[in-house]
């Protein structure tokens, strides 16, 4: 069994004066700081990153870490769009599933500050198909068309998509390292200005840096020697057409639910067990589907089930969903936050999620997205 | 990156789905777009299923706000698609207008 023994994560923001191995720097002293790893003990890294070849001409960013850590051994760089963190930790317990006694450090890191937001939006759309691109459309305008076919078909409003802001952005107001800490209303994100018709900016996740950063382990002597550490019940990444058009549904993500579905059968629960969950909220109507396809809440009912806030913490419910502000007000720097997802579970079942700690957490389920939904990854931690 | 050697293959299929009739299957307006767009902001842009069942996406000219909605009728037209490349080659493709 592959353990989680240990976490870090810089702040999410516009990080300025850090740059991209500046970042992945300090999320790998942190992690090995918490576990009391020297660099030595590591024997294989996973780099989740997208966007350094695109924006930053950094390429070999594999040989970098290497550098960083003073140490040479296999390391290796996934990237999955926006799925990119959760793909390098697949791989990651992937590869200690055939390699029996050894300490494995997955890093996710993303630059995206240093350009304008022209460069940073037709960079992601490098995630998407050709004839998407060509078409002038961008992630903002692809979830906006399910938003749209969704909205229609179960008759809801944008108003129903912007409880998923509102939950969120107050998680972020209680989680230190978020890149937004204001509390706002369903009237701000009404308010805000279009980004893609019928999203907003207040329904859109921002353009962020960081970095973030775990240990795994199947080493036995290693996870009794540590103060916190979580059992890894599932990882499975499933991976659909790069273009919307090619999908049956509009309204899901097929590759959600056969992840979701693997996930579970491997974890051996049922998805009423699940306390705490890290959604993949690039956009608000992603939350939404999400929690569908999850099985979580029954397809169409989502945009009425939000506005109930039973996913809010504090509200009692028996599910909290992105008690880190999730990627709208946490911030979305985006190789870096398929590991800060399950990163804040790992918090939440380890007590050490502060003011925000969800009480007797025993599971949590993260859920990563690459794209128009190209790519999910769906992880199950136990306490 | 765009090269022009990419536009001139790409030209070569396009032809085959020109003056295509069809239906808005999906659509949205885009705001805040990437390079080479930022001229045609606000622009919409939709899916449309062709009379041949074959889903094409392209920007809805020539259109009014009423024409935005899921089965309007539109028909594929040959336009600029992106502010020219620095080589000056002017990259053509598919747009739809609506079908009076």
């Amino acid at each position: 069994m592959t353990s989680l023994i240990g976490y870090y994560t810089t702040k999410f923001g516009e990080l300025w004066d850090k740059s991209l191995f500046d970042l992945a720097e300090e999320a790998i002293d942190g992690v090995l700081k918490a576990t009391n790893l020297e660099n030595k003990q590591i024997d294989a890294v996973f780099f989740g990153n997208m966007l350094a070849g695109v924006l930053g001409n950094n390429l070999h960013s594999t040989s970098k870490l290497a550098e960083i850590l003073k140490i040479n051994v296999p390391i290796f760089r996934t990237e999955a769009a926006c799925a990119s963190g959760g793909t390098a930790f697949n791989l990651a317990k992937t590869y200690l599933d055939s390699n029996s006694n050894k300490n494995v450090l997955v890093i996710g890191a993303e630059k995206m500050t240093d350009y304008s937001p022209e460069e940073v939006i037709t960079a992601l759309s490098a995630a998407a198909s050709g004839e998407e691109q060509e078409a002038g459309l961008t992630f903002s305008g692809l979830y906006a068309m399910m938003a749209n076919f969704y909205l229609e078909k179960y008759h809801y409003t944008e108003k129903n998509l912007a409880y998923v802001s509102v939950k969120n952005h107050y998680h972020g107001s209680l989680n230190d390292k978020a890149q937004f800490r204001r509390k706002i209303t369903v009237e701000d994100v009404l308010k805000s200005a279009y980004v893609s018709y019928p999203l907003k900016v207040l329904d859109s996740s921002p353009i962020s840096d960081g970095a973030s950063a775990v240990v795994l382990t199947n080493n036995h002597d290693m996870i009794k020697k540590q103060k916190y550490s979580t059992a890894v019940l599932a990882s499975e990444v499933i991976t659909d057409t790069i273009s919307l058009k090619s999908r049956k549904q509009i309204d899901e993500i097929l590759a959600t639910k056969i992840a979701s579905d693997k996930a579970f059968k491997m974890a051996k629960i049922k998805r009423s067990d699940i306390n705490v969950a890290e959604l993949h909220d690039c956009f608000s109507i992603a939350e939404i589907l999400a929690m569908e396809d999850l099985g979580f809440w029954k397809k169409g009912t989502g945009g009425q089930k939000i506005t109930e806030e039973s996913t809010t913490y504090g509200n009692g419910g028996n599910l909290i969903v992105n008690s880190s502000g999730g990627l709208k007000a946490s911030g979305h720097p985006v190789g870096a936050t398929g590991i800060k997802q399950i990163g804040e579970i790992f918090l939440q079942l380890t007590g050490q999620a502060n003011n925000r700690q969800v009480k007797n957490a025993k599971y949590g389920l993260a859920h990563n997205v690459g794209g128009s939904g190209g790519t999910a990854v769906v992880t199950i931690l136990s306490s | 990156m765009i090269s022009p050697v990419k536009i001139w293959r790409r030209q070569k299929d396009i032809r085959k789905i020109l003056g295509k009739k069809g239906k808005i299957f999906l659509w949205t307006k885009i705001f805040t777009p990437g390079t080479g767009f930022k001229k045609y902001a606000p622009y919409p842009v939709v899916l449309v299923e062709l009379e041949n069942n074959e889903k094409v996406y392209g920007q809805l000219v020539d259109q009014e706000q009423k024409d935005l909605k899921i089965g309007t009728k539109v028909i594929s037209v040959l336009r600029k698609v992106r502010t020219a490349s620095v080589d000056g080659v002017i990259a053509y493709g598919i747009k739809f207008k609506p079908l009076k």
